[in-house]
């Protein structure tokens, strides 16, 4: 389980509250309209239901709970430790233990009524039965309103519980209260924890994070910790207590040796050597505090020895500093890296001794070149580079622009933007000359003015990249049809050159034909209006088929052939074709954006092909997602008689 | 204060909003207009649900006050300091000042009457009579219709000793549901008003018909016989007493559960 683990707890509701929450979602969850006359069957189904759902309910919130609270044997250590620290171990198994009992009553009730709902033999006792069974849940989960409270409590504390990761580079302060712990923890990092200049400001762990090498590192401050027996200590110190023992940090013990935290330097020092059982494999460092008050010149030379004799007896390593910033926080800071180096290096040290550094180790290969190539430069390269740091030189000793001037010319008679905006009064007041550098056919052609939009149209729309070619192409016809038509005008009309115009039967006869398309359209259009039963699209094409196989046998029913489809089709195929060149109008039936009929067509085309495929067997009926209106007019909202002001809906 | 307090942290460090006491001042102010809005519109099961929480409310404010006043009265009627502090009574004891009186007697009067009676009365002496139909649903066994029904299925809860052994299921004329069977009563003693679960030990009389009784089903009024034995009960000569009779005085088949009263 991680830190996130106890942050992430669902609200607990109160009992009385979850008993509500069940019932009344055992009422909007199941069905409610029951009566006498149903089949005894389906009576006690609906009841059934009822039970078995208010159980679930209850069965799920309550599951919620156990699973959601930290089991403390899955815990880390230091995290086990310190809530039972804060709310006492047994308390919360004991609450958790309750819930865990309350369920399975619960879970007993339900599957003791739902069999005697079964053999319910009324409405009445089905209803009473139901009413018995939710009431005996209701009271059961009513008794765990205590353990449910304290459990809502946890859960709150546990969330605002600062989240310390107990795996990672850790430096820990610890030492009598009032020694400026927390105002080490405010130098480094940058924590807000309070500072007052009395005992016990601090009561519980806080965190802060800071850089050092690249890394994060976590810096806990604790409670001040008082010189006396373990079982005497409070909840407050023992929180201490608890992080000194389980984190694997480097510790920093402080020490106040002008006294003015109210402490005296004999007992702190009898602090330290009472804890040293928890400094064991740590990094130890007693951090002699305040030294901005001057006590490093008054303090007795017996009190300095006492010191140093117990910082060697523990094995810490000594350090002054001052937390009020009089020297810049050298100090502090000095501090703080020495622990960091030293904890640092442990952990390290403990990584390569490890056992897994050796499978690691193994594996790992570092590749180096066994001949070194330089890279190759030319001479003449070189030589300019030294010209070009020779200018730069000369330039930094006297700033002359014309010296500048020179550089400028030096670097290959180039100027630079930069330059040239240094020579045109600087940045802000020179604007860059985009244009210069465009590329296009005719360079005159780069300053040219190319207005957007003209005489209220956009331009872009109107340039069409072929205009020259389509020109050209139709010039060409141009000429081709006048030299024809001076042909015509001097004698008979050639066989060769296809017919323009249409004569007057073709033209009846295509208007006949269109005719035609229009009747049967309308007839077809007539039958599908009608109610009679309609033969599908398969089966009258079947229908056709058969038809014409019939007029096709020798022995079938005399058909006139001439009636028959396939003989009029084959008709219209041999009649004379009448071929219309491509017109100068035809030009007008392409639509914007395509480029010529063809594609016109084939674009008709693809639209079409979308189109059916989309509503293909179902054009013009009812969609999914059509807007619905199951009922227009509810009964229950027009129906019955409403006196002036009663209707609360409308 | 946890450094996750984010709520104290912030009055700590920018106080409180300048008018804040004011919006509390507001609020409570408005509370009443809101809750009486609130009984006017609810309907249904939560207005039946608001009304008895605040009948409720209402009853224990009227208490308080009627302990103020009585406090107000017995002050100024014995205002010497003693007094005062002599008949200094927990807030929790206050309302009972005058109901003692009348419990003494009404319990005098019930007393009374439980003399006046008959010796064996029973606290439900009155029941409804079962009638048969209503106990026994016919089971169809067989083929031809009439004259195969002669199962009957028990649709009452039943008490089946640990001694019952089945017949062979072809020959058995009473069918007990093992979902109606029950071993256990919440059985009240009267005199101590405790309620106890209680294992039981076999149907004496059911009033509606010996059959009943002989086939262990009950049902309202029904007299039982319940195990004591965990109460240490002891008689005149000194035995511990471990078998009781007690009456069931609900209605088993629709609770799902006995409860009865201890004969004594
Ligand atoms: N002169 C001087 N005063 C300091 C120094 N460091 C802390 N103080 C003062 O000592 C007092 C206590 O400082 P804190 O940082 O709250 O001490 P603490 O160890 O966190 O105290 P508790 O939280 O109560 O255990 C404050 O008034 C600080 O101003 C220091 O280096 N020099
Ligand atoms: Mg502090």
């Amino acid at each position: 389980m991680t830190v996130g683990g106890l942050k992430h707890i669902q609200v607990v509701p109160e009992a009385l509250d979850l008993i509500d929450i069940v019932l009344s979602q055992t009422q909007r969850k199941t069905p409610t309209v029951v009566h006498p006359g149903y089949a005894i069957t389906r009576i006690r189904t609906f009841y059934i239901r009822k039970v078995r759902y208010a159980q679930s309910c209850f069965h799920e919130r309550l599951t919620k709970i156990l699973s959601d609270f930290p089991i403390l044997e899955e815990l880390h250590p230091f995290y086990a430790d310190i809530l039972n620290v804060l709310y006492d171990r047994d308390h919360y198994k004991l609450a958790l233990g309750q819930v865990s009992r309350i369920r399975s009553l619960v879970d007993s009730f339900a599957r003791d009524y739902v069999r005697q709902l079964k053999y319910a033999d009324s409405l009445y006792r089905a209803k009473c039965l139901k009413r018995a069974a939710l009431g005996r849940m209701c009271t059961t989960v009513k008794h765990l309103r205590p353990a449910l409270a304290y459990l809502e409590q946890v859960r709150q504390h546990m969330a605002r519980l600062p989240s310390i990761d107990p795996m990672t580079r850790t430096l820990l302060i610890a030492g009598y209260p009032n020694v400026g712990k927390s105002s080490f923890l405010n130098c480094v990092t940058n924590a807000k924890v309070d500072v007052q200049p009395y005992a016990f400001t601090t009561k519980s762990l806080f965190v802060g994070h800071m850089d050092y090498q690249y890394l994060r590192w976590q810096v806990i401050d604790t409670p001040g910790l008082l010189d006396h027996a373990l079982d005497e200590r409070n909840t407050i110190e023992m929180q201490s207590i608890t992080a000194l023992a389980h984190l694997q940090a480097a510790i920093l013990f402080f020490v106040d040796p002008s006294e003015t935290c109210g402490y005296a330097i004999a007992q702190q020092l009898a602090l330290l050597r009472s804890l040293q059982p928890l400094f064991a494999d740590k990094p130890l460092f007693v951090v002699c505090n305040k030294t901005d008050l001057g006590w490093e010149q008054q303090l007795d030379p017996a009190t300095w020895t006492a010191i140093r004799e117990t910082a060697e007896q523990v094995g810490a390593e000594l350090m002054t500093a001052s937390t009020m910033g009089d020297d810049g926080y050298a100090s502090v800071f000095a501090v703080r890296n020495r622990a960091c180096e030293r904890l640092l290096a442990l952990r390290v040290s403990l990584k390569v001794s490890g056992r897994q550094t050796d499978s690691v180790l193994n594996r790992l290969h570092v590749a180096e070149p066994k001949l070194v190539r330089t890279p190759q430069i030319p001479a003449s390269v070189l030589e300019r580079r030294q010209a070009l740091r020779d200018a730069d030189d000369a330039l930094n000793q006297n700033t002359a622009p014309e010296l500048a001037c020179t550089l400028s010319t030096s670097r290959a008679g180039r100027k630079t933007e930069r330059e040239l905006e240094r020579d045109h009064g600087g940045a802000g007041v020179y604007s860059m000359d985009w244009r210069k550098h465009y590329d296009l056919t005719d360079p005159a052609w780069r300053y040219d003015y190319i207005p957007e939009i003209v005489d209220g149209k956009n331009i872009a729309d109107y340039v069409d990249p072929e205009i020259h070619q389509r020109l050209l192409a139709l010039e060409q016809e141009e000429t081709m049809r006048q030299s024809m038509l001076s042909d015509a005008v001097g004698d008979e009309p050639r066989a060769d050159v296809p017919v323009d115009q249409p004569s007057d039967t073709d033209v009846a006869l295509i208007r006949e034909k269109a005719r035609n398309q229009r009747r049967l359209r309308q007839q077809q259009a007539a039958r599908d209006r009608t109610q009679r039963p309609k033969l599908s699209r398969k089966a009258l094409l079947k229908v056709r088929k058969t038809s014409q196989a019939v007029a096709k046998r020798p022995w079938g029913r005399a058909v006139d052939p001439s009636t028959t489809k396939q003989q009029t089709r084959k008709a219209a195929h041999s009649a004379p074709v009448v071929y219309r060149t491509r017109a100068v109008s035809d030009q007008s039936l392409v639509p914007a954006g395509l480029r010529d009929v063809v594609q016109a067509r084939h674009a008709q085309k693809l639209v079409q092909r979308t189109l059916r495929r989309a509503f293909s067997g179902r054009e013009h009926r009812q969609g999914e997602s059509d807007r619905f209106i199951g009922t227009r007019k509810p009964h229950h909202l027009f129906a019955g008689k409403m006196s002036l002001g009663t209707r609360s809906h409308r | 204060m946890p450094q996750g307090d984010y709520i104290e942290e912030f009055r700590r460090r920018f106080g409180e909003r300048p008018d804040q006491r004011e919006k509390e001042r507001k609020r409570r102010a408005r509370e009443p207009h809101k809750v009486a809005v609130r009984s006017k519109e609810l309907r249904g099961l939560k207005a039946k649900i608001f009304h008895r929480e605040r009948f409720k409310e209402k009853i224990r404010l009227r208490k308080e006050e009627r302990a103020l006043k009585l406090k107000d009265a017995v002050a100024k009627k014995n205002d010497t300091g003693e007094d005062r502090l002599k008949n200094a009574i927990p807030a929790y004891l206050l309302d009972r000042e005058d109901s003692v009186r009348a419990k003494a007697l009404t319990n005098t009067i019930k007393q009374k009457r439980k003399e006046k009676g008959g010796k064996w009365d029973v606290p439900l002496p009155k029941v409804r009579p079962l009638p048969d139909d209503e106990v026994f649903r016919v089971i169809k066994t067989g083929k031809k219709a009439k004259q195969k029904e002669w199962k009957r299925m028990v649709t009452k809860v039943t008490f089946v000793g640990d001694g019952f052994t089945r017949r062979p299921p072809k020959y058995e004329r009473f069918i007990r549901p093992m979902a109606l069977r029950m071993r256990r009563a919440n059985v009240t003693h009267p005199e101590l008003n405790v309620t106890f679960s209680l294992e039981i030990l076999g149907v004496k009389k059911n009033p509606s018909s010996p059959l009943y009784s002989q086939l262990g089903v009950i049902t309202r009024g029904t007299i039982i016989e319940v195990n004591v034995s965990e109460l240490g009960l002891v008689t005149t000569s000194g035995r511990v007493v471990w078998g009781k009779y007690a009456q069931v005085t609900n209605q088993p088949e629709l609770d799902g559960t006995i409860n009865a009263v201890m004969l004594v």
